[in-house]
């Protein structure tokens, strides 16, 4: 179950409710409990009847996690706790009785209510019941519960939204609540000294009981806060109805003050014990992880030794379903563009000023404007031609669904300027009775987020271009002996059919070494004619008419000249590398009409304009104020050319194969100009990368794309887009220059307040792409979004969407890169990440009293997994010898375009045990969805016994256990399989197992197509290749001087509170 | 006296050209703020005035230095280690492909200059109306007037 239970009260919720019929009475809350989960079952049972305070204590150790049970066990002095800690239940029980009594006793009448009306009708409800639960207990028990009231009740209203989207957390966290709540007062009091704890532990309940009165005189405060109270809980707000209960049983049980927090603390505590228990019961870790993680053993500072980190690893979010997104606005929205289109990292756009300052995330968007639609999907594609595009007259806008129209039809209102449009003759229709256009059924542009017009002439400096594609191959004599000339011919001459733009494309070729070679494939030749140009200071090109051709008209030459490639060059004992002047020649073939440049470079540019050093990897530098420099572009030269290269519509896509340093920090400059990408093949071997490099050429020829393009987005008035990020060229302040683009390209851009105030309801966006499609005709490709405007800090954090935001942290960090030290750009990544939880703290710790938990928004609970993730991505990570500076620029370039799923995918690559399902023989491929089950990346993760296959997107790799039996290891690769696995290729075997296995990969190579992922065998325990492949990119672990996930919670939490 | 004159006029002239050059490239990033104006030529036209600016500053310093103005040179020193500062890390022109993420910092720092040409302007100025002054009127007073002494720094 997603934690996303949105609006569905009906599913998401009944986890919840489950949860929370078990604190009530107890015979009841058992009975759901048992059906929610066995384990827990058993767990409240037990919890009941221990009643030693001291146990208590130990529980809200040990409830961190069984893993860290032995080492909270160090925290405490007591052997006893320790025990406990193994056996995490029966501490509870001790604590409980006492609790448990009155717990129950007021309880029971009210909470069976609840029970029954959440469950039938749906958050709101359950609030509204849940209150009166609460007072029945002030009656009985203490003032601590009233206070609780005021909180919660006013809670409820606002709540009651939020509480639907995440219901299923809450339920999960709702059993536990009880414990942590009771654990958590005695936690407070535990951090200064831990003998203390039980005998302060009553005391520490009176006194929490006064401040409490305290609170109810501040009722009216309560009141006021409690829209934002919601928020927290609303951002768990699985739990939060849930949460309600558990908050209230605890108070009476014991604490008064504790009240407000338990929903947050109370499910984190919850989590952390329960996933120990429940794997078991089987809930998935998805459905647990809640708002917040108990990190109730903190303090360890005051025990010297001690380095417990008090948290359960097992209990931490992972993002083990993938990318979710939030998806609430699409409901709220329906006319919105899809969000493979258009993403905000917040889909609560702040009011003012002072709520973007304290919103401490980046606030922007990524789009992603050709994103690929699933059948049925797809783009409509609308044709105003007698009308001409109806756009606003003052702000340009297209006209989209959230245009208004009045004056029965005659004007528009522009939504995001508001001034009124007069509508043309021909688009003229009248309206029905409630306002709306009686033609709106025919009119996809008022229906739809995402249309396409087809542009008219105004729109076109130009006719518009035939597709063109332009090949400039080094035909070196590395680039030969690699193989890489070979296969690129091979391949280009198979996608000649595929090419998109029949019958107008044109194609051209330039090879070059230390020589520039033209090739005339003029039509009426049966031969291409081969030119030589050898003077490198003074570039000029012969022919210039017969260098580019029709592809349609001169397809003969051209598959002769394919054909003849490889071997035209095979004895070429040439070592150097125009690549410069090459360049240069390309550019002055191509200028006339732009298009898509593919450069296939092995050997470092050694020769003419733009020869490049071997700068190399100083291992000295690293750690300097120089380091960035190795990380730009060294000679100027290659950002004029780029620039150039923009200017006249040409597209850059860098093929680099060398085993050698080849700097692609100035060659992907090219790429990240134009719009274009870097793929990098370090070391070829035609033998081992023939595939990849196959699929990947393949699919950059036949993809839609996009010619010719400028992007803009628009927004409403107030807010503004001040900077973007990505590969392409600023034309003016906001238009993006892209000369060729394709669906696997993304841009992300930060916006920011004009105004100090936003008074608008809604605020929208809209982007524009005004392109060449490959069949000729100039389109505007037009998404349109929603979003609301939200004065409340939670409600940001609530509605927050953590892939776009941790996809602006990325670029952002790879630009910083450029400019600073690695260490800095991972500081700012992790100080931002600080912050915002800081943020998100001060807005509910205090009241809550949270204590040592840490806290943070449902939206944001992968936040800082993606966080060490991206420190530990190859842009980022380490220093000289935790990756080639090539690799780093490379990765870099190709993060920078990556769409928002790609990269989530990259950061936390998915691992999966297959050999079950290999052995097991009769599950169906199609289901596969549901056998594999991703694992957290850690080394925890890899069982010896067992097959492993990771997948990051870009490659798989897969792992043959130790004691993987030698039947499966046989049958998938065949009789050597007990060999050097360097060598040994997978192909398909004659066996079924091998059968499956390759049906897998097919099968997930197909759900990401913009990459093809080759195949690298690891056994292990073989160094350094394991640890190469596999073991640096667990990311979860402690690998050289990283911080391990846990460790990383640590630490974040710890600066948070620090300078709370 | 004359030459002193004659100096001075000189440095005017200078400043009024640094000044037209500043503000040259102030006006252009404007233009390309407000869309008047593509990167593209923007940076042809900057980085073509941005050698010469460099160079007539550095006369202008170099000029007070040797004429033993050195207060005058100290003033003009902080612009002159800017430049050369620029020139050694290569970033005195204008990036063609970054131009609209460095375009405020770039107004900045012309903003900046502008400001301390304008300064120099007005001392320019009245050393002029005093080079003058004395000049013509030497004879009137002599050694003795207690202006040049002042204006003298």
């Amino acid at each position: 179950m997603k934690p996303m239970g949105t609006e569905n009260p009906g599913r998401p919720n009944f986890p919840a409710r489950s949860a929370a019929t078990p604190f009530a009475p107890a015979s009841q809350t058992s009975m759901p409990f048992l059906s929610s989960g066995p384990v827990v079952g058993s767990e409240a049972s037990a919890f009941r009847p221990t009643p030693p305070t001291a146990p208590q204590t130990s529980m809200a150790f040990l409830s961190s996690g069984p893993g860290v049970g032995s080492e909270a066990s160090g925290f405490r002095p007591s052997p006893p706790a320790r025990s406990y800690g193994p056996s995490v239940p029966p501490p509870p029980p001790s604590y409980v009785p006492p609790v448990g009594g009155s717990f129950q006793r007021f309880p029971t009448p009210q909470f069976p209510s609840t029970a029954q009306g959440p469950p039938t009708r749906g958050p709101p409800v359950g609030q509204s019941v849940l209150s009166p639960p609460m007072q029945p207990p002030v009656g009985q028990v203490q003032s601590p519960p009233v206070s609780l009231r005021p909180q919660q009740l006013s809670s409820v209203p606002m709540g009651s939204p939020p509480q639907s989207v995440n219901f299923p957390p809450s339920s999960v966290n709702v059993p536990q609540a009880p414990l942590d709540s009771s654990f958590s007062a005695p936690r407070q009091t535990l951090h200064p000294s831990f003998p203390p704890l039980e005998s302060s532990y009553p005391a520490a309940r009176t006194t929490l009981q006064p401040s409490f009165p305290g609170y109810p005189s501040r009722q009216s405060n309560a009141v006021l806060q409690a829209p934002s109270v919601q928020s927290p809980f609303p951002a768990h707000q699985g739990g939060y109805a849930p949460a309600p209960p558990a908050p209230s049983s605890p108070f009476l049980a014991h604490q008064g003050g504790y009240v407000p927090p338990p929903p947050v603390a109370a499910p984190l505590g919850l989590h952390s014990r329960e996933q120990m228990q429940y794997p078991g019961s089987g809930p998935p870790i998805g459905t647990i992880q809640g708002l917040a993680e108990d990190f109730n053993s903190l303090s360890l500072g005051s025990i010297p030794g001690s380095i417990d980190p008090g948290l359960d690893s097992k209990a931490l979010p992972r993002p083990l379903d993938g990318d979710v997104e939030p998806n609430s606005f699409a409901e709220m929205y329906p006319m919105n563009c899809n969000s493979r289109y258009l993403r905000l990292t917040t889909f609560g756009i702040p009011s003012s000023q002072s709520l973007i300052s304290r919103w401490q995330l980046p606030l922007g968007a990524v789009v992603c404007p050709l994103a690929e639609a699933p059948d049925g999907e797809e783009v409509p594609i609308v044709n105003f031609a007698p009308t001409g595009i109806i756009r606003c007259r003052r702000c340009r806008t297209y006209v989209n669904p959230y245009v208004t129209f009045t004056d029965g039809g005659r004007k528009w209102r522009c939504n995001i300027c508001a001034l009124l449009n007069d509508v043309s003759g021909d688009y003229f229709a009248h309206l029905d009775a409630s306002g709306r256009r009686i033609d709106l059924d025919q009119r996809p542009e008022l229906t739809k987020g995402s249309v396409e017009f087809v542009a008219p002439t105004e729109y076109m400096v130009r006719p518009p271009m035939p597709p063109l594609y332009f090949f400039l191959i080094d035909v070196s004599l590395s680039a030969v002996r690699s193989g890489m000339v070979e296969i690129v011919a091979q391949t280009i001459r198979s996608c000649l059919d595929e090419l998109p733009g029949f019958p107008r494309t044109q194609i051209g070729f330039i090879t070059f070494d230390s020589t520039i070679h033209f090739y005339n494939m003029k039509s009426s030749l049966t031969q291409p004619q081969m030119m030589v140009v050898s003077d490198l200071d003074d570039i000029f090109v012969p022919l210039p008419d017969d260098l580019l051709v029709n592809l349609s008209e001169s397809r003969s030459v051209v598959e002769t000249f394919l054909d003849s490639l490889p071997s035209m060059f095979q004895d070429n004992v040439n070592l150097e590398s125009a690549f410069g002047p090459a360049l240069k020649a390309a550019f002055m073939v191509m200028s006339q009409l732009g298009g898509k440049l593919l450069i296939f470079q092995n050997t470092l540019p050694s020769l003419g304009v733009g020869r490049l050093r071997l700068r190399g990897d100083d291992l000295r530098v690293y750690g300097t104020d120089k380091e960035h420099a190795l990380r730009i572009p060294e000679d100027p030269f290659y950002k004029q050319m780029a620039a150039d290269f923009t200017k006249y519509q040409i597209g850059v896509n860098i093929y680099a194969f060398s085993d050698k340093y080849t700097d692609i920090a100035s060659l992907g400059t090219l790429a990240k100009y134009t719009g274009g990408q870097v793929y990098y093949y370090p070391s070829f071997q035609s033998a081992i990368h023939k595939e990849r490099l196959r699929h990947e050429l393949a699919r950059d020829l036949t993809r839609e794309t996009a010619w010719e393009a400028v992007m803009r987005i628009r927004c409403g008035k107030g807010v503004r887009f001040t900077s973007y990020h990505g590969n392409f060229m600023l034309r003016s302040t906001d238009l993006l220059a892209l000369p060729a683009v394709d669906c696997d390209k993304a841009f992300a851009m930060q916006m920011s307040l004009e105004e100090t105030l936003l008074t608008t309801q809604t605020v929208y966006f809209q982007v524009a792409l005004l392109y060449t499609s490959s069949s000729g005709e100039r389109r505007i490709r037009v998404h349109t979004a929603a979003a609301p405007v939200v004065t409340d800090l939670g409600e940001m954090y609530r509605h927050a969407d953590t892939g776009a935001i941790v996809s602006l942290f990325c670029r952002l960090a790879i630009e910083k890169t450029l400019s600073h030290k690695l260490e800095d750009a991972r500081n700012s990544v992790q100080s931002r990440i600080v912050k915002a939880l800081r943020e998100y703290r001060n807005l509910y710790a205090v009241q809550h009293r949270l204590g040592g938990r840490m806290i943070y928004p449902e939206s944001l609970k992968f936040l800082p997994l993606y966080g060490l993730a991206l420190c530990k991505s190859t842009p980022l990570r380490g220093g000289y010898a935790d990756a080639q500076l090539d690799e780093r620029c490379a990765a870099g370039y190709t993060m920078m375009a990556l769409p928002v799923k790609g990269l989530l995918k990259l950061l936390y690559p998915s691992l999966i045990r297959i050999d079950e399902y290999l052995t097991k023989g009769s599950a169906q491929v199609d289901e596969f969805k549901n056998i594999f089950k991703r694992l957290p990346l850690a080394a925890e993760s890899l069982d010896s016994r067992g097959l492993y296959i990771y997948d990051d997107g870009f490659r798989f790799v897969i792992w043959f256990g130790r004691m993987l039996s030698p039947d499966i290891a046989m049958n998938l690769l065949g009789v050597d399989f007990a060999g050097d696995l360097t060598r040994v290729s997978l192909c398909e075997q004659d066996s079924e197992m091998s059968r499956k296995l390759m049906g897998l990969l097919k099968k997930f190579r197909e759900s990401d197509p913009s990459y093809y992922q080759l195949c690298h065998l690891v056994r292990q325990g073989e160094q350094p290749r394991e640890g190469f492949f596999l073991l640096t990119n667990l990311v979860e672990d402690q690998i050289g001087g990283t911080n391990g996930y846990a460790d990383w919670i640590l630490q974040i939490h710890r600066q948070v509170q620090q300078t709370a | 006296m004359a030459w002193e004159l004659i100096l001075w006029f000189i440095f005017f002239i200078i400043n009024i050209a640094l000044l037209a050059l500043n503000l040259y490239q102030i006006i252009c990033l404007s233009d390309l703020e407000s869309d008047y104006l593509n990167p593209y030529e923007l940076a042809s036209r900057i980085n073509a005035v941005v050698l010469p600016e460099f160079i007539l500053q550095g006369v202008f310093s170099v000029l007070f230095l040797l004429k033993g103005h050195w207060f005058m040179f100290l003033l003009t020193v902080p612009i002159t280690y800017y430049h050369t500062m620029l020139y050694m890390n290569r970033k005195h022109l204008i990036d063609v492909t970054e131009v609209f993420s460095v375009l405020s910092s770039q107004k900045k720092y012309r903003i900046i200059k502008l400001g301390f040409y304008l300064f120099f302007f007005t001392i320019v100025i009245v050393r002029i109306f005093a080079a003058g002054i004395l000049f013509f009127n030497r004879s009137e007073f002599g050694e003795l007037d207690i202006r040049s002494s002042v204006l003298e720094f």
